[in-house]
């Protein structure tokens, strides 16, 4: 399968907002509402089956909050990048842990590095940070842990 | 900090309790906390914690240089560190357009399957002791550290080795280098036969392993669990052949699988992985011809805006690295996606209905390190 042929099927059932070529892999842009429907038609239909990693990234210039859900196919090997823009100050999105079930753990993650809130999650406790540290990868956190180093 | 307590307990019945194994726990391997819901020695539940060693790897990638970011990727995973430098390095390289010469691919092969070797014969000798079974350990750390010592002259580090560059490799091999590493070919492949006859053959460990937490493959795939703990589940997945990185596709090797999936099958995987990393280490020496071992690389590293996404199989299997760069000399983003963190999180399913001595053994086979589940 290659790069047109996976973007015309997407788009022939869904919702696709902007897509863009990234390194010779498939960035497709959807919208918050629509990531179920998404990610399903990916693995059913599509036999994306690899879900490799979820997570975020801060984009404070836009005020947005990026997710970036990156699937693999072990039948295809075609891979493809699904993107979402959240909004940085209430940033919510449907959880897609009953779809794939790796997505539990890096959804918690993603939770408490960013802030972002998973709806329906089934166990939406912290992953690796202690109580009191709340979203570290934003990039405006700051922690008086954080000290720069004296210029020498 | 306050622990969460994973089970309500007025959920309990009148058999069942709760067990906390962890953090500091001899098979834990590191700083794991798991709490078992028990019904006799029966296991209902399970719940790992994680994040005791979280140090926010990626915050510090964040405000350091490319350069000075390698000898963070070596600390995630301590056993097999040269395939965590690897993916690092990839993804810088892959974003700049750096070609590596071929003498350094094949010297970076080398070092890499040296290091699956040794974190295949930790893990064995760690496996051993969790089961119950002293002796191994004796005879894997004979061989480990001759591999380590072959490591240090090329290197100069044992453990942590710090040894890629963007564009190639720090030194070229040591003199006597191909005469270690050919007494080491020649002798290895009968030990690791001395290996299995003596554990993973001895009928009190089958006994132990043979139809005890088995995964499937289906399962194993939707839990995104990668490297031989997914091989075992007979699904023949290897980075280095289904998507070949550096000089891998030169190479004559063969994808070992298990048949069932079960414990025995994933620590058979391993031992059969050892043999196919002599084999390509075998047709590295012969192929290797001289050459240079850096690539033109400008002295300031800055990527052009762009992001990338580049995986290598480590010793536990599928590392990668997500790279997001805006143009500046340190990267926007970096994510690790380490293996130990999608392995570990399959242990709830795969330990309900079994015995809580085997909860251990099925750990065990999962080969995890902490540090990079953490990060």
């Amino acid at each position: 399968m290659n790069f047109t042929e996976v973007l015309e099927k997407l788009k022939a059932k869904n919702e696709v907002l902007e897509s863009k070529d990234e390194m010779g892999v498939l960035n497709v842009w959807v919208s918050a509402k629509t990531i179920k429907n998404v990610i399903t038609f990916l693995k059913n239909d599509m036999q994306f089956d690899q879900l490799s990693f979820v997570t975020a990234v801060d984009l404070m210039i836009n005020n947005h909050i990026e997710m970036v859900y990156r699937l693999f196919s072990y039948e295809t090997k075609t891979e493809i990048v699904i993107k979402v823009k959240l909004d940085r100050v209430r940033p919510e999105i449907e959880t897609i842990s009953d779809i794939f079930s790796t997505a539990n753990w890096h959804e918690r993650e993603t939770s408490e590095m960013f802030g972002v809130k998973f709806i329906n999650h089934p166990d939406p406790n912290r992953l690796l940070l202690p109580d009191g540290v709340d979203m570290p990868l934003r990039k405006d956190f700051k922690s008086d842990d954080m000290i720069p180093l004296p210029k020498v | 900090m306050t622990i969460k307590a994973p089970f309500e307990l007025e959920k309990l019945s009148n058999d069942e309790y709760i067990l906390n194994m962890g953090p500091q726990h001899p098979s834990t391997h590191g700083v794991l906390r798991i709490v078992l819901k028990l019904d006799g020695e029966v296991v209902k539940d399970l719940y790992a914690d994680v994040g005791y060693i979280h140090s926010s790897v990626e915050k510090m990638c964040e405000n350091k240089k490319y350069e000075m970011i390698m000898p963070y990727t070596d600390r995630l995973d301590y056993l097999s560190a040269v395939n965590y430098n690897w993916g690092y390095v990839l993804a810088v390289e892959k974003l700049m357009g750096i070609v590596v010469p071929e003498r350094a691919e094949y010297i970076r092969v080398m070092l890499a399957e040296l290091n699956r070797i040794m974190s295949h014969l930790l893990w064995y000798s760690a496996y051993g002791m969790d089961v119950g079974a002293l002796t191994p350990i004796m005879y894997a750390f004979r061989e480990r550290e001759e591999v380590i010592d072959i490591i240090e002259g090329m290197t100069g580090g044992r453990l942590t080795h710090n040894a890629f560059r963007f564009g190639g490799f720090k030194n070229d091999l040591p003199k006597d280098f191909m005469e270690r590493l050919q007494k080491f070919i020649g002798h290895f492949n009968d030990k690791i036969d001395e290996y299995e006859a003596l554990l993973i053959n001895n009928i009190i460990l089958t006994a132990r392993t043979k139809g005890v937490g088995i995964l499937s493959k289906e399962k194993a795939i939707n839990y995104g669990v990668t490297g031989p703990s997914l091989r075992g589940s007979n699904c023949a997945v290897d980075l280095r052949k289904t998507a070949p990185y550096s000089i891998y596709e030169k190479f004559d090797f063969k994808v070992c699988v298990g048949k069932n999936g079960d414990t025995w099958d994933r620590l058979k995987v391993r031992m059969d992985e050892m043999r196919e990393s002599t084999k390509i280490l075998k047709q590295a020496m012969e192929g290797i011809q001289a050459g240079e071992i850096m690539a033109k690389v400008p002295k300031i590293i800055k990527p052009a805006i762009g992001e990338v996404y580049t995986k290598v199989e480590s010793a536990r299997g599928e590392f990668g690295v997500y790279l997001v760069s805006d143009g500046s000399d340190k990267p926007y983003r970096i994510k690790f996606r380490s293996p130990s963190f999608s392995n570990l999180s399959v242990l709830r399913e795969i330990s309900i209905g079994s015995k809580i001595a085997d909860v251990v053994a099925i750990m065990g086979s999962l080969d995890l390190v902490i540090p990079e589940i953490d990060r």
